[in-house]
């Protein structure tokens, strides 16, 4: 299997307090990776060290063979980071947003506008990409900020909470996207705190706990350090690996 | 960079606030035709005179002005004759009026043969106004909440109509247009103000991560705030384009004989403003206190700098603190170039002053500037 993404031992530090420490993990080409841990474990911190948006204190990130901390340019061109916060200008229409952020990532006016077109579609969005994105629903916010991410056609997409507090359709439209980007060959990396989630999307998961990733594995690797895969729940692996449960 | 479509509503706000507070500070300047010397029993400009008021007095001696008293013949004479432009008219009764609180009236008459002269006295009455307004406000105030304190009193008091009010009034054949003034103080108080304000919106893209965003699709940061800048920059320019084509074809407004350095003076100024914006910017962590040092710089500023009253009549301490902002050296231009007949090259050193106000500025910003909130 081939290695997509390499991170060796992240680091970073906050007014002294460590937000993300000795992180290391592996993310082959093609799958879907999910970082599954609670709120503070330190996803969002990797995420935004992995995409170049944050230097880490120390350890590096190989993405596609370039390292983030000193080949930013190539690493960027490679990626498409959908952020947790709905980084989106609300004023403008679906349609002008993904133009305007595929114009910033180089995309020539036509492409960026036929590129918007086709996210549009493939996100059920087309009816109303012409509507002021502060009209929409959550959930097609949401779909809307995974899109943009998609412009420049990434090989690896970051996906931090894709799915917080919307409704079931556009939950399940964001994982069918997600599985269908999978199949059309992009890597992914997919953060949440649903245990449910990621044991249906992801092909392997990291759990994060305190900064720190405690264990690896498939689902079912992970399962099976604590009894039958078919009976345990991810919650319980947490629950063994850090006697507290994933909710608190 | 590239464009930054957004807004199209707080861009109307932008040029159609300035207008209209410039046109209702213009009106209730406007001169009226009627010849002088018919309002009844007047006493002529200031001291002494049965009860006229000391601290006026006082005001007209802080702002290095000595007062002249003439009877209303005699300095009628003085105008027809030309040895002084105008002068000021208070009301027989203005002495008692402040006291009692009740409605007064400042006079402005002038030749209008010399349009710095014009200027200056408008100027005067309008401070000497603004001072006794407060007095009698407070006066007022103090007469009416004396006895039944109650919030519908208060109320009120603040529904008040102007207590003291100006009339200009005109002798001579060349008119001097009040707009010539308003519409510069109020157009460097908008367009510092939209700039400012504009500050807030940085913000939120820093605190929605559109910034962070920006910069993982690849744009640098220093792109990023240029195109900030420039976006800014281009709003003030239009604001100034738009309101000074207003000013000239609607309320014929005069430019006086250099218009390109008007024109070059209000670039500048929104190229300062702007520069001003990202700094504040890149100063504040938060929306809410961009938009209240926003709000507060705006309003300070502009009276120090000269957008409410000229700042040439104000004494000097305040003049050299006025300098100290860039509306005043945006002021003090136009008005040169607009009122007093200063050419271009009279103005180069307002002009430079705006350049490194807006590098200064700017320099900070680069600085100071994060693409990412603080936590
Ligand atoms: N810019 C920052 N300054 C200071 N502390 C920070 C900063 N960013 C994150 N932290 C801290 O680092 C820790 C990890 O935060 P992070 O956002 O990475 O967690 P997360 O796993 O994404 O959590 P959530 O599920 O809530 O999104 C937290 O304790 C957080 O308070
Ligand atoms: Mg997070």
């Amino acid at each position: 299997m081939e290695t997509y993404l390499q991170a060796e031992a992240l680091a970073k530090h906050f007014d002294g307090v460590a937000a993300v420490e000795d992180v290391s993990f592996v993310i082959h080409t093609k799958e879907i990776f999910g970082l599954l841990g609670p709120n503070g474990a330190g996803k969002t911190t990797t995420i935004r060290m992995l995409s170049t948006i944050l230097a880490p204190d120390s350890g590096d990130v190989r993405i596609g063979g370039h390292s983030a901390v000193r080949e930013g340019d190539e690493v960027r061109k490679r990626i498409g980071v959908c952020p947790q916060e709905l980084a989106l200008y609300p004023e403008l229409s679906a349609f002008d947003n993904l133009v305007f952020f595929g114009r910033m990532n180089g995309l020539p006016g036509r492409a960026a506008k036929a590129r918007a077109r086709a996210l549009l579609a493939e996100t059920g969005l087309d009816d109303r990409g012409g509507e002021a994105v502060k009209k929409y629903s959550g959930g097609m916010k949401r779909r809307v900020n995974i899109a943009i991410a998609l412009m420049n056609r990434p090989k690896l997409l970051f996906l931090d909470e894709p799915t917080v507090g919307i409704d079931p359709q556009s939950r399940n439209k964001i994982f069918e996207t997600v599985l269908g980007l999978r199949d059309e060959g992009t890597t992914v990396l997919y953060t949440t705190h649903y245990m449910e989630e990621a044991d249906r999307l992801c092909d392997r998961i990291g759990i994060m706990d305190r900064g720190r990733i405690i264990a690896v594995g498939t689902p079912a690797e992970l399962k099976r350090q604590v009894g039958d895969p078919g009976k345990t729940t991810l919650e319980e692996v947490f629950l063994r690996l850090t006697g507290r449960s994933l909710r608190d | 960079m590239r464009i930054f479509w957004r807004d199209r509503f707080s861009l109307t706000f932008a040029l159609i606030f300035p207008l209209v507070f410039a046109g209702a500070f213009t009106l209730a300047w406007e001169e009226d035709d009627e010849p002088p010397g018919v309002a009844p029993r007047l006493t002529v400009v200031a001291a002494g005179q049965q009860g006229f008021p000391e601290h006026l007095v006082a005001a007209l001696n802080d702002s290095g002005w000595t007062a002249d008293e003439r009877s209303l013949e005699g300095a009628l004479d003085a105008l027809g004759q030309g040895d002084i432009g105008g002068f000021l008219l208070f009301p027989a009764g203005f002495g008692t009026a402040i006291p009692t609180g009740s409605e007064a009236r400042i006079r402005v008459v002038v030749s209008g043969k010399d349009p710095a002269e014009t200027a200056t006295l408008e100027g005067i009455a309008r401070a000497l106004a603004g001072r006794a307004q407060t007095v009698m406000l407070a006066v007022r105030g103090a007469r009416d909440l004396a006895t039944v304190p109650d919030a519908e009193q208060v109320s009120a008091v603040s529904r008040l109509p102007p207590l003291v009010s100006l009339e200009v009034r005109r002798t001579g054949e060349r008119r001097y247009n009040p707009i010539d003034f308003t519409l510069p103080g109020y157009l460097t108080m908008f367009v510092f103000f939209v700039a400012a304000l504009g500050a807030g919106s940085i913000v939120l893209e820093r605190e929605t991560r559109t910034l962070e965003r920006l910069v993982s699709s690849g744009v640098r940061a220093a792109s990023i705030l240029a195109g900030k800048f420039l976006v800014a920059a281009g709003k003030g320019i239009t604001q100034l384009a738009v309101l000074w084509m207003v000013g000239v074809f609607a309320l014929s407004i005069d430019l006086g004989a250099s218009p390109g350095a008007v024109v070059v003076v209000s670039l500048l100024f929104a190229l300062a403003s702007a520069a001003f914006g990202i700094m504040l910017a890149a100063m504040v962590n938060t929306m809410r206190s961009a938009s209240s040092i926003a709000m507060l710089a705006s309003l300070t500023l502009a009276p120090l700098g000269g957008c409410w009253w000229p700042l040439f009549i104000a004494p000097d301490w305040l003049q050299a603190i006025g300098r100290l902002t860039p509306h005043a050296w945006a002021n003090d231009a136009f008005n040169r170039l607009m009122v007093f007949g200063a050419s271009a090259s009279d103005v180069v050193p307002n002009m430079l002053t705006l350049v490194a106000f807006a590098v200064v500025f700017g320099a900070i910003a680069l600085v100071r500037f994060r693409l990412s909130p603080p936590t």
